[in-house]
Formats: structure tokens, sequence, C-alpha cells
């Protein structure tokens, strides 16, 4: 059937004109930004005077910048710590908890709580917990102990154990959830036939759970990945001091506090797009993972 | 704060039977002894809200005391609203509560209107033009559908701090800096969304849409009254993933917003706390922490079937 002309046009017209609001705040505040935020990693700009060219200058002073080195192993390290914590505790609560029953629901409510509760919220909380003299409710628990007030916030040995901490414990409700989730699919039949073969519950477990739930793993590790080395309100809120971004010594600095402090303190905006482009590459790096991950998954 | 139980998960999960996964379940005296660490780390997650609680409602010089008390000798809503405050006589023993401290109009109020106004728009937005876009993309027969679609998929690789600073200085040569505008714009067309409500309309039949086509319905109509209704599921979903983002959104707002007025709620709690560090100050701070988290847990509250859903289906299909 044959479409006259006309009625064509008007159909397409139409679909075109209902795709331009997206299109075109898309491209706006998307694709030319990445466009631009690309082209000014390659120049020094202050923000005020035009942009001049400086070719790769900003990344070869990124490998020899000692901030954005140390930002990158604060990074890594807290990643790869609240990543491999949140991911075992996650599939650990959803193992313990991922009954019908009224005391697992409240259970995973209790676990669930942080994520519906406002983060700036969370951070403030975390930081009167914290609070250095006698009066917070770690240095309590602490002396119930024998121990001394113990500055948490300014000790530097403990701003990434501390970031990993808050971060495991508001995270780890929502992998729970996805693993219920998980768990909630894996059909019952083969749970009865391994118990009628007699397996015990470490081998259900070892050979029917967990390889069952390897896509809700790859998505609880991958989504973590990502949204960890973007971290950013933890630093800023509970650690920053008076004259840096990253608490005592830098103890806490990562990728986006230091992006935040060259284009927004220092008005570095060049060398922060620099630093952008290393996140996307490092973020995109481990999305093609994930994809490869996915489909090898879909192929075994 | 008194939230009811996550709801059974059970449901969330496409394609099987549902009820008790009794197949797996550890029970008896093993399955307790199993579990025994996680109630204890349950302890951890609620002793810092009920220490939070406790602050709130505890009188200054409650707060600063040496060790501190678990139960509030002399409870106050001082925090809130301090009755014996008032600006022309500063009296080192009261505190303004968190609705005197700011010295704009409306005060604490104008940061939850902010906040309130600029995630029900960003919410609303981006949900009809995704809508729009997602018909389209899984519906009409256009060219340059694939590579439009494809577009959108590969740009959800990009970190959207990637994008900050082009985006700060658009902002600034449009004159939107401190501005709702700068807040919303941006965050309308979400490629993930995009994404969600096209696989979810794919998966829909075609033979609801070409009646109406046949009965002479135009497709902005066909929209509206046809593919939205459709939609209710996913959109709901997609709308608790964009309200907790824009309520919680932070390094944005904290770049693009000078004036106090313009200030969302996180940036305001940010700055009162940048400002006053003594522990007789928490008690307020506190209190706009709560407040500022009621909103999302009376959301979850309406919402719970959807949120838990939502967050389930993102899992399952990524």
């Amino acid at each position: 059937m044959a479409i006259p002309l006309r009625g064509r046009l008007r159909r397409y017209g139409t679909s075109y004109a209902m795709l331009l609001p997206f299109l075109a705040l898309f491209a706006a505040f998307l694709i030319w930004p990445l466009a631009n935020s690309l082209y000014l990693s390659f120049t020094t700009f202050d923000g005020i005077n035009p942009a001049t060219f400086t070719g790769l200058d900003n990344f070869r002073r990124l490998t020899a910048d000692d901030r954005f080195l140390h930002a990158i192993g604060n990074t890594s390290l807290y990643v790869v710590a609240s990543v491999l914590l949140g991911t075992l505790l996650s599939l650990g609560l959803a193992l313990a908890f991922d009954g019908p029953g009224w005391s697992h629901r409240i259970m995973r409510t209790v676990f669930f709580l942080p994520s519906v509760t406002s983060s700036i919220a969370l951070m403030l909380m975390w930081k009167w917990v914290l609070f250095p003299s006698d009066v917070g409710l770690a240095n309590t628990i602490v002396s119930w102990f024998g121990g001394g007030a113990v500055a948490w916030l300014a000790t530097p040995g403990l701003t990434i154990p501390i970031l990993v901490l808050m971060s495991v414990w508001g995270g780890m409700g929502y992998g729970m959830i996805l693993y219920v989730a998980g768990l909630g699919s894996i059909p019952r039949e083969y749970y009865e036939a391994a118990e009628i073969d007699g397996a015990s519950a470490w081998r259900r477990f070892r050979h029917i759970t967990l390889p069952l739930l390897r896509p809700v793993t790859t998505y609880v590790v991958v989504t973590g990945l990502i949204g960890a080395f973007q971290v950013f309100e933890a630093v800023y809120i509970v650690f920053r001091g008076t004259n840096s971004v990253g608490g005592v010594l830098d103890s806490g600095l990562m990728i986006v506090p230091y992006l935040y402090d060259q284009g927004f303190t220092h008005f570095k905006l060049g060398y922060a797009s620099a630093i952008a482009w290393v996140l996307f590459l490092i973020i995109f790096v481990l999305s093609l993972v994930n994809l490869r991950l996915g489909r090898a998954m879909k192929e075994l | 704060m008194a939230v009811a139980p996550v709801e059974t998960i059970t449901r969330a999960a496409p394609g099987r039977g549902g009820g008790t996964p009794s197949g797996r379940r550890r029970s008896g005296t093993g399955g307790r002894l199993l579990r025994l660490p996680f109630y204890l780390l349950s302890l951890t997650m609620v002793v810092p809200f009920y220490w939070l609680l406790i602050t709130v409602f505890k009188p200054p010089s409650e707060l600063a005391r040496t060790p501190p008390s678990f139960v509030p000798h002399s409870p106050t809503v001082a925090n809130f609203y301090d009755a014996q405050w008032s600006p022309e006589r500063i009296n080192p023993g009261h505190l303004q509560g968190i609705f005197q401290r700011f010295q704009v109009d409306f005060g604490f109020w104008r940061f939850l209107g902010n906040s309130l106004f600029i995630t029900a728009v960003t919410t609303v937005g981006s949900l009809l033009i995704c809508s729009l876009a997602a018909y389209v993309l899984a519906k009409h027969d256009i060219k340059g559908r694939r590579a439009i679609f494809l577009m959108v998929i590969a740009s959800m690789m990009v970190p959207w701090q990637t994008t900050l600073i082009p985006n700060y200085v658009i902002m600034r040569n449009l004159g939107w800096l401190d501005s709702y505008a700068a807040y919303i714009m941006p965050a309308l067309a979400k490629a993930f969304v995009l994404f969600f409500l096209v696989q979810f309309l794919q998966s829909l039949p075609d033979e609801l849409i070409q009646a109406a086509r046949v009965d002479g319905a135009g497709e902005w109509r066909i929209w509206w009254q046809i593919v939205l209704p459709l939609l209710r599921p996913a959109l709901a979903a997609m709308s608790i993933f964009i309200v907790l983002a824009e309520w919680n959104n932070f390094l944005w707002p904290l770049i693009i917003v000078q004036s106090d007025e313009m200030a969302n709620l996180p940036v305001a709690l940010a700055r009162l706390n940048s400002y006053y560090a003594g522990p007789d100050h928490q008690g307020a701070i506190m209190a706009g922490g709560l407040l500022a988290s009621v909103p999302t847990i009376v959301f979850f509250l309406l919402f719970q079937r959807y949120f838990v859903r939502g967050i389930a289906l993102s899992g399952l299909k990524g």
C-alpha cells in the first residue's frame, strides 16, 4: 500500500517534530559540550580570555602532576575496596533476607533506608557521627573500649577507609535489591532437582545460584565501578578542609574533586577538561568491558 | 522515621511463578546462625539514623556535653524554630533554628521550594520529551532512526562530568547562571530514560496504534491518549530515578548557583555546614538534613512497589 507523497511528508514531518525537543536538548547540552570539552582539553583556558591551543600540553602535564597521580591512586584504591566489599555484602544480604516473611521485609527496608534518604543528609550525619571530640558517636563508642578521642577526619590514614565504609554502608541495600530480584528469577525446579540428586546446600549455591546470578553480578560490579569513579559529594562535604578540597594532605583527593578544584577553584578550565577526558576514558573502557561481558554471557 | 517494609520483590522478576522460593531456603538453626552477622550489621544501619533523630531534638547545651546522651534529657524543637532567639538580642544561650538561619525571603522554605520545583519540572518535562522521542524511535519507520538510537546508547557511556565545563560556559554565555533554566534545561534529555522507554515500547504490540491511525487519530493524539497510558509502568519506574537524581543533585548546582536564593537543598545545607563547625550547631544542621529527607521518604512510601520494581528491572535488563 503506497502512501501518497503528501501524506508521507506530513507523517514523517510529524515524526521529526516529535523527535525535535529531545534531539535539540541532547545536541545542545550533551553532544556539543562533549566535542567542546575535547577541544578545551587541548587548550589553555581560564574562562575569561579566549582559549589558546596548546596541543597535548595538558595531558603531558597530567602525567607529571603529583596531585593528579595521587588522586588516581586514591580513586583506584577506593573503587576496588568499595565495590568488592559492597558487592559481597549485597549478595550476602540478599541470600539472608530474600524471603517473603515480615522479618525479612523489615530487614530489607532497614538496609535500603540510605537509598531513600537525602544523600546530603547522610553526609552531614556521617560528619556528626565522626565528630572529632568526645561528643561524637564514633568516639563515644571508642571510649567504651577505653580508647581516647580519634581525629577521624584529620587522620590521613583513615580517610580512604572511612570513604569506603560510607559508600558500602549507603550502597549495599541497593545492591541487595538487585540480587533479590536476580534470586527470584532462578527457577525453583533447579533446586528441587539438585536436592533430589542429594546436592548439599553449598554445592547448590556454588553450581546453581552463583552462575545464574552472573548477569546481576556483572551489573552490580560495573555500575558500582562507574559510580565509584565519580565520587564527589562524600569528599567535598565530609573531608574538605579550609584550604584543600581533598581533606588533610589530600588524603581523600579523587578524580572528580580534583576536576572541580582545578576548574572552579583555580579556573584552569582547559586543564580540568583534560582531567574530565581521563575520567571519560576510564568509564568508556569499563562500559566496553561491560558490553563484552554481557555478550560473552549470552553465548554461554 | 517509620518506613514500611520493602515489598516482596518476587513480583518484579519476570517469567516465573513467584511464591516462596523454598527450594533454596536455608531454614532452621543453621540458617539463623548464618544470618546472625547480618542482624548485627543491621544495628550499624539503625544506630546512625537514631543518632541523627535524637540530635535534632537536643538543646544546644546537651549537644556539646560529654559523654553524649542517648535519650534527650530535655527534648526541644529549638533546632527547627527557636522561640527564644531574636535577631536583635543575640543571646549566646540560644541558637537559631533551621527556619531562622537563612537571610533570604521565606528562609529554609525557599530551598525546599526550589528543590521541589526543580525536581517536579525536570521529572515531568523529561518524561514527556523522552516519551515523545521514544514513541517515534520505537514505532515510526523513519530514516535515521537506527543512527539516532545508536548515538543515544553510545552517549550513556559518557560520564556527565565530562560535559561539566562546556555546559558551565554555555550557561554563563546565555546568562543563565543562577537561574532555574540552568538547573532544568540540561537535565531534560536523558539518554537512559529514552533507551528504557524505547525498549519498553518495542515489547508492546503495534495493533493499538495502527487501529487508532485507521480511526483517523493524529500522531500527537496517539502519543497522548494511547502511548502515554501504555507507558505508565515504565514512566513510574523512570520517575523514581529522575526524582532521586534531581533531589540529590549537588555538583552541578554548586557550580551554577551564586546567590543564596537560588540554592537547592543540598547546596544550602552544604553552605550551612561550612559556616558552622561547633557541636551546638549540629542540631539545626541535622534538622535540615532530616527535612531534606522527608520528601524522598514520602515518595518512597507512596510508590514503594514501583520503586523496588524499577530498580529490579534496571538490573535484570542491564
